[in-house]
């Protein structure tokens, strides 16, 4: 082998390097830009999610705040209270309008439980709470609850309670489109609401805010699915109407 | 393996992790709120992280699934993949040893659903077998049709190819 040949070699591996090298300085700075534009791009989506979620903002409308509706209708826990305070049983259920084991719930027992709440022997505190929009073609969960809340405002706790059943009875099924608001202002009078102070909040889903409020309040209390039933403040497993009778003594 | 396959399962892993990923993310994009409240239903973060998962996760995983899908920053994309995937696989595994009878929330959807659960080994068995392709990926991450393979061309290129063009 040659002088040359050596010094060939020499130049070739010291140029290979030099590619290598630049090659490694170009993964470096084409990876901390990609990885810096990601950071950007995470940091902007995580914004914006947050300013879309307001949960947790103030409702400018709360239920209860009427003449019609008792003052102390609505719970702290978004709970509007059915019956005697000083019946001997007190149920906390947690419902959504578009649930259809909720449905099953209330035709099981909601004669059973109406009869025991005239008779003075249980309380029930409804917290009735909106995730089930994407079961629904027209956003009915939402819209449903804002105008069975406005009713408690217009009609008061009777009102509040006819439409509940009501809109339990005649639940559109799971996937289709439920009831458009002008039904609901129907039904809402129907069940004892005034139409002059009912239509305007069913119409501008008056509100929402506090239903939002309301749903994450029932998932900061450790619920996450509806129906959901407590007994004296006990969380009940198991087959929930049979929860319901059980409480009310069989 | 002989590597004509070997090439073929890098791009098919790339595919079907990163499409599961980006579906998985966009699903859950439209509501940040329930996100939030199935990131709590598992009931492992402590509530001051539970927002900001739940508002990032889904962008997390639409943007991990475009990398895969590109082919950009395959092996730490991949990584990350797999390190979601754990996590998940963990959360599924300790809300069914909990008794907890929630929805996985994978593709959206919230909360406690009756018999729930029952999807729990059918959840678990789909993570696992997107771990797996993760898992190669970070192996092998130098795949056809990738933006790696334009943006970062493979290593130096062996002396005797550079002897052979400055043969020339």
């Amino acid at each position: 082998m040659s002088k040359a040949d050596d010094r060939r070699k020499a130049r070739e591996a010291a140029a290979l390097e030099r590619q290598r090298q630049e090659q490694r300085k170009r993964r470096l700075v084409v990876g901390g830009v990609v990885v810096a534009v990601l950071a950007v791009v995470l940091g902007i989506g995580i914004a914006v999610q947050a300013s879309r979620d307001t949960t947790g903002e103030a409702a400018a409308v709360v239920p209860g705040s009427s003449e019609a509706a008792a003052p102390d209708a609505v719970t702290a826990d978004y709970g509007v209270v059915v019956g005697d305070a000083d019946a001997p049983v007190t149920i906390t259920l947690y419902e959504d309008l578009q649930c259809p084991i909720c449905a099953g719930l209330e035709a099981a027992v909601g004669d059973r439980l109406n009869d025991a709440i005239d008779a003075g022997q249980v309380q029930v505190e409804y917290r009735m709470v909106s995730f089930l929009d994407g079961e629904s073609e027209n956003e009915y969960s939402s819209r449903a609850l804002n105008a069975l809340l406005a009713t408690l405002d217009s009609g008061g706790v009777d009102a509040f309670k006819t439409l509940h059943d009501q809109l339990y009875a005649a639940q559109p099924a799971e996937g289709t489109a439920g009831p458009e608001d002008a039904e609901l202002i129907a039904d809402a009078v129907a069940a004892g609401a005034e139409e002059s102070t009912v239509r305007e909040p069913i119409e501008d889903k008056a509100y929402a805010q506090w239903i939002k409020n309301a749903t994450d309040a029932m998932s900061r209390n450790g619920v996450n699915g509806t129906p959901t039933v407590f007994v004296d403040g006990e969380r009940m497993g198991g087959d929930p109407a049979q929860a319901v009778l059980d409480a009310l003594g069989g | 393996m002989p590597p004509k396959y070997a090439v073929a399962l890098g791009v098919l892993a790339r595919l079907v992790t990163g499409g599961v990923w980006i579906a998985a993310g966009l699903i859950k994009l439209p509501d940040p709120a329930a996100s939030v409240r199935a990131v709590r239903a598992y009931d492992l973060l402590p509530e001051s992280a539970v927002t900001l998962v739940g508002h990032g996760l889904p962008l997390l995983e639409i943007l991990v699934g475009l990398l895969l899908v590109a082919g950009l920053l395959t092996r730490p994309a991949a990584v990350v993949s797999a390190l979601l995937l754990v996590a998940f696989v963990i959360g599924i595994a300790s809300a069914w040893a909990r008794g907890l009878e929630i929805e996985c929330g994978c593709f959206g959807g919230v909360g406690a659903k009756e018999g729930a659960s029952s999807a729990y080994p059918w959840e678990i068995a789909r993570d696992i077998g997107l771990l797996a392709l993760s898992g190669w990926l970070v192996w092998r991450p130098v795949t056809p049709y990738s933006l790696d393979a334009v943006l970062f061309p493979t290593p130096a290129p062996s002396p005797e190819r550079i002897l052979d063009v400055q043969g020339r």
